[in-house]
């Protein structure tokens, strides 16, 4: 069964006339690596504000799981969909790195040494844990990258959003995120990568959709 | 009216607020209230779909209004419990001023917005005020919208993150909300610090005096709007010592 499901989904901001997306059907499985590419201002990351709720389609529906996302609070998405934004420095907001994974791993409801041991557990796999206690601004372009990623990957969400991820990575950390994709994967999670970095696209997509004039053509 | 100078509009709101603080009786208050939609009218400002934005504050209003009655005393009274004087003629008297008052207030407000900030910006500069200064002032109106949607996206990746901002109690709120400053207090340095770079690469200061590409010229209309306000003002305030 889809993961998401988009039915004739159209978008368009408020006070604007022209849409950014129009009637998508569109359905997305959490297996493989689904990566959606198109020119800058093409509404790649309008999409994936929709995928999340955070905006709410003019026309269509959308179903996480089977159920309406309106239905379904933030909350609740997050725990099902795991969105690094494109720029993540605004979904960083704790005091240290380790307080940025604790955050949400304590609304996980586990007893209180079951989540220290996670949160211990993310850092490591995703070699923060040298930069514990530092202030998560701080940090590298790179590294705030791979910390907003472990932060949402802390919720263990069956299906991960990452809104280009690989700008501003050195091909040694893109490297790394790839990694970091194929781990998941198979640990039976799917991704959707938007991105117009055309090498990682090739290297590690299983299915290629393009977004042109607000519908997509898939390739 | 909605062609008037920036201006011409600063000097509206002044009057019309400098009378809505000296006014001390309910039915003039009223009248410079109802005087002033009609300015809004004339603007082609909609004061009640302003109003409707706002109406979160609502609540907040009432009470004020209810505290101020209940706790002005004199006059004739009006409901009493147990020999305590509740409700007075006074307190009546003294809650409708501040109602019409604040109407007045912010339905004058609202005057600003017919003009874009640049213009703003312009009149400072053409009342004498430092190019500097009036700079600052554009720059806060800029970021201000900025700053905002910022917040927004943070409360969005902490929902996102499992906290559920709707349904956790008043006093862990506020433990969240005060998340919401860090980021906010660092992108607001970032920016600065970029816009100061900006700014000296563009040659900010880098010559004395200033030239404008569009200047504001005060027109017939301004002069009389102007006039017009300025002295039924000064009328109004000093009809009480005519008498
Ligand atoms: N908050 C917003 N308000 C109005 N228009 C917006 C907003 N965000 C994006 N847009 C417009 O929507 C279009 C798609 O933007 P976006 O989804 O960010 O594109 P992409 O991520 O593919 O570069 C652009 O033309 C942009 O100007
Ligand atoms: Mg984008």
């Amino acid at each position: 069964m889809a993961y998401i499901e988009l039915e004739n989904v159209s978008f368009c901001y408020p006070g604007q006339s022209r849409p950014v997306l129009r009637e998508i059907n569109l359905s997305i499985l959490n297996k493989g690596v689904t990566a959606i590419t198109g020119a800058n201002g093409s509404g790649k990351t309008t999409l994936s504000k929709l995928l999340t709720g955070i905006l709410l389609p003019t026309k269509g529906r959308i179903k996480l799981n089977g159920q309406l996302l309106t239905s379904l609070t933030l909350t609740q998405i997050g725990r099902q969909i795991g969105y690094v934004f494109q720029n993540p420095d605004k979904q960083l907001f704790c005091e240290t790195v380790e307080e940025e994974i604790a955050f949400g791993v304590r609304n996980l409801g586990l007893p209180p040494d079951q989540a220290a041991q996670k949160v211990r557990e993310v850092m490591d796999y995703f070699e923060l844990t040298r930069h514990a206690q530092a202030y998560p601004l701080s940090l590298s372009a790179g590294e705030k990258r791979r910390l907003a990623l472990a932060a949402v990957f802390a919720l263990e969400p069956g299906l991960l959003l990452l809104d280009e991820p690989t700008t501003g990575l050195d091909p040694y950390r893109k490297k790394l995120l790839g990694d970091y994709l194929d781990k998941m994967l198979a640990a039976g999670r799917g991704v959707v990568l938007i991105s117009h970095d055309q090498k990682f696209i090739n290297r590690y997509a299983t299915r290629l959709m393009g977004l042109q004039d607000g519908q997509f053509i898939e390739e | 009216m909605t062609g008037l100078d920036p201006r011409t509009k600063i000097v509206i709101i002044i009057c019309l607020s400098t009378l809505a603080v000296f006014l001390n009786e309910p039915w003039p208050l009223l009248l410079l209230f109802v005087f002033t939609l009609v300015v809004l009218l004339l603007m082609r400002i909609n004061f009640f779909r302003m109003a409707m934005r706002f109406k979160k504050l609502l609540p907040l209003l009432l009470l004020m209004l209810i505290i101020q009655s209940v706790f002005t005393a004199g006059g004739e009274v009006m409901f009493s419990f147990q020999g305590v004087h509740i409700l007075t003629t006074n307190g009546i008297h003294s809650s409708l001023c501040i109602l019409f008052r604040l109407l007045t207030f912010f339905s004058s407000a609202m005057i600003i917005m017919t003009s874009n900030s640049k213009d703003y910006v312009l009149a400072l500069v053409q009342l004498k005020i430092p190019y500097e200064i009036a700079f600052m002032v554009l720059v806060a109106l800029r970021f201000l919208p900025v700053f905002i949607e910022e917040i927004r996206d943070t409360l969005v990746a902490m929902q996102l993150r499992g906290i559920d901002l709707q349904r956790i109690p008043w006093r862990h709120k506020i433990k969240f909300y005060t998340h919401l400053f860090a980021p906010l207090l660092s992108s607001v340095m970032l920016k600065a610090h970029q816009l100061a770079i900006t700014m000296e690469a563009r040659a900010f200061r880098i010559y004395r005096r200033r030239t404008y590409l569009r200047l504001l010229q005060y027109r017939v209309a301004d002069y009389v709007v102007m006039g017009f306000f300025v002295i039924a003002t000064i009328a109004v305030l000093t009809r009480g010592f005519l008498y």
